[in-house]
């Protein structure tokens, strides 16, 4: 029985999932959470994204390769340590390049450790992520850095200051960053070949992509997001805790598997794991808009996040476990079976 | 013929074995002569004291006890369990809320609150097949939200709870008790976990099972071994041997706190590597993870004699980290064993 109408809907329900997941949170959230609705919290909505929207640009495009980073936490700390400690000598634009020239370095490495040291990627990213944690510690001594010149209020100011309702500069950065990845991915060659190598390596391989080179690129892309994203979140609170990039990666990670990004690689999109950031913070804000504190929150983005890795897992064993069934088969083979007992039985 | 051409080859292999578990440990040898070598020309005092050396054992229990069962899971080829930190500070929560029932209550409910954890990671993994990494990652974080939800960022104490005192002497004692005054019992339960998992591994059936999980998945599953269920003990063990030095840890530092654990996941995976154990699964030995375990020991206690501070080891444990995975997987391949 076929119902190609009803099949279609599912498939379109579940190519937008994510949109439409969206709009119910807002929906549910600006009907019956206090104090939603309004310019100043959906401003500040945006800005508490703005972070982590340019992290998981990048973050994004690895995982389409099929490769994963964890290390994208503490890049963002060590950036956003690196331009604090490094602005009084050098001066904000200049430290802001260095720190994201570090932040691309990392990523790099990499990229380097991944293709060409042929290294688990996560195993790679879990020892760069302790060696940049210990270079954190060791650049602030342990504490955090805050600035309070005259100056740093003035890109602070700028940083934070609407231009038009509901958007400041450093949204606007975001959603630039945002609109570019997306139009590369989707629209040029470089950023479709991104999808074949995740999709299919020796494929991509054979028909003559250089798989290594692409993801290199995406892991200095990932971090180079992640370093941006702790720039200018610093530049705008003139102060750089050490605990700046600790909740990203589990929010990043939960987000993106939500807006569809296949973890096997080769499948999803920059702009879906954007919203899907936007719906999980609308979420969080409103968590502790109804008043049940950080904790909750905390627990809750945790719970997010196992769950989404539980159903994806589920979704691909059931998968699998459907390969090579044939149903009709099956049933015709049992009919059979059935019609040959049924003499035996009346003997 | 065909017996003793066997017996041969099984000989030769133990010999390999043998040479890799040395290997580590020539190393640590070559780090306990580097530290007297540092000693004797005054650049450091009191490496080879007794108290020193006590101390380097102590530590290397703590992570060793981690190492051992989390080994199972990298030889299953599912690289690590991120979720021990978690369990380690959960566990000693549990033990000290309740130790006010008895020693022994507290002992079982923290072990069964392990086991649980380690049953749950093994089901999504055994059975699911999700990345161990980001399912345990994952875990690591619902628990600390359990801890954070439960004790809202408090640390609690053995003697606040209105627990008897003979019952947080026995807890304080889980690290400070010493047999002859010398060896303590984290040590000694390191040497029995260490022998136990050296003889599961290389002399039962379900070390045997393990093994070929973790190096040839679907061979493994086509003949007819339970695969989940044998990843599911491997998590298990993990879990186990994360709440003993999560008690130990707890014991140690007198107080119930989240970041009891921290820093103990990365620590056992580089002993582990370091021990020749391959991430890919199915090389390696428990007696070799005890060599990394020493070496990490070793390496931590003279880097803080020379006083280099404990982020400036963080980094030179990650790069050596990466070092070690990088070389063992070259030298793999180049060898021909290892196509990853």
């Amino acid at each position: 029985m076929h119902r190609p109408g009803k099949k279609n809907l599912l498939a379109l329900g579940d190519k937008f999932r994510i949109y439409i997941l969206f709009v119910l949170v807002f929906a549910f959230m600006s009907l019956f959470a206090p104090r939603f609705f309004n310019v100043f919290n959906l401003t500040s909505l945006l800005k508490s994204i703005s972070m982590n929207a340019s992290v998981a640009i990048g973050f994004t495009i690895v995982m389409i390769c099929g490769q994963l980073d964890l290390s994208i936490g503490t890049v963002i700390t060590f950036a956003g340590v690196l331009v604090l400690g490094l602005q009084p000598s050098l001066g904000f634009t200049a430290a802001a390049v260095v720190a994201v020239i570090a932040g691309g370095l990392v990523g790099w490495l990499n990229g380097l450790l991944v293709t060409k040291g042929k290294i688990n990627s996560f195993i790679v990213t879990l020892g760069t992520m302790t060696i940049l944690q210990g270079a954190i510690y060791q650049f602030s001594g342990g504490n955090s850095i805050s600035v309070s010149t005259p100056e740093a209020f003035v890109v602070s100011d700028f940083l934070g200051k609407s231009l038009i309702p509901l958007v400041t500069p450093r949204i606007l950065i975001s959603l630039i960053l945002v609109a570019i990845m997306e139009f590369v991915l989707r629209r040029t060659r470089a950023g479709r070949n991104f999808y074949i190598v995740g999709g299919n390596r020796s494929t991509a391989w054979l028909a003559g992509i250089h798989t290594d080179r692409y993801t290199i690129v995406a892991f200095v892309l990932s971090s180079v997001g992640a370093a941006i994203g702790g720039v200018f979140s610093v530049l705008e609170s003139t102060s750089a805790t050490l605990k700046l990039g600790e909740n990203s990666l589990m929010y990043v990670i939960s987000a993106t598997i939500i807006g569809g990004t296949a973890m096997s690689g080769g499948k999803g999109g920059v702009l879906r794991s954007v919203i899907a950031i936007l719906t999980l913070e609308m979420l969080y804000t409103g968590i502790i808009l109804f008043g049940l504190g950080n904790e909750v929150k905390i627990f809750i983005a945790g719970l997010i996040l196992a769950y989404v890795v539980l159903y994806e897992a589920y979704a691909t064993w059931k998968h699998e476990k459907s390969l090579g069934q044939r149903p009709e088969l099956m049933k015709e083979l049992a009919e059979r079976a059935a019609l040959a007992a049924r003499p035996a039985s009346a003997e | 013929m065909s017996d003793a051409l066997d017996k041969r080859s099984l000989d030769s292999n133990s010999v390999g074995k043998i040479v890799n578990a040395a290997g580590s440990y020539g190393i640590a040898l070559l780090l306990l002569a580097l530290g007297a070598l540092l000693q004797f020309t005054g650049v450091i005092h009191s490496f080879l004291s007794v108290q020193n050396m006590l101390n380097i054992v102590d530590t290397v229990a703590l992570v060793g006890i981690v190492a051992v069962g989390m080994s199972f899971v990298t030889y299953s080829g599912h690289f690590a369990d991120m979720s021990v930190p978690t369990t380690m500070g959960f566990t000693g929560y549990v033990c000290i809320e309740l130790l006010r029932y008895g020693f022994i209550p507290a002992i079982i409910g923290a072990l069964v609150v392990g086991l649980l954890i380690g049953l749950l990671n093994g089901f999504v993994v055994g059975k699911l097949r999700a990345n161990p990494i980001i399912w345990t990652l994952a875990v690591n974080y619902v628990t600390m939200g359990v801890i954070r939800l439960i004790w809202v960022n408090k640390q609690i104490y053995p003697d606040m709870r209105g627990s008897g005192q003979e019952a947080v002497a026995l807890f304080d004692n889980i690290y400070r008790f010493r047999f002859f005054n010398l060896i303590g019992l984290p040590v000694v339960i390191l040497i029995i976990l260490v022998i136990a998992g050296q003889f599961v591994m290389t002399k039962t059936t379900f070390g045997v099972k393990v093994k070929l999980t973790g190096s040839a998945f679907r061979a493994a599953k086509f003949s007819g071994i339970n695969v989940e269920r044998v990843i599911m003990a491997a998590f298990v063990l993990t879990a186990f041997t994360a709440t003993i030095s999560g008690l130990a840890v707890t014991s140690l530092s007198r107080v119930g706190a989240w970041y009891n654990g921290a820093g103990y996941d990365f620590k056992a995976v580089t002993a582990i590597v370091i021990g020749g154990m391959t991430l890919a699964g199915g090389r390696g030995s428990i007696l070799g993870v005890l060599g990394g375990s020493l070496i990490i020991g070793i390496l931590n206690n003279v880097m803080t004699l020379l006083g280099v501070g404990t982020f400036s080891q963080d980094m030179v444990r990650g790069a050596i980290f990466i070092a070690v995975v990088g070389v063992s997987a070259k030298s793999l391949r180049s060898l021909g064993r290892d196509d990853a």
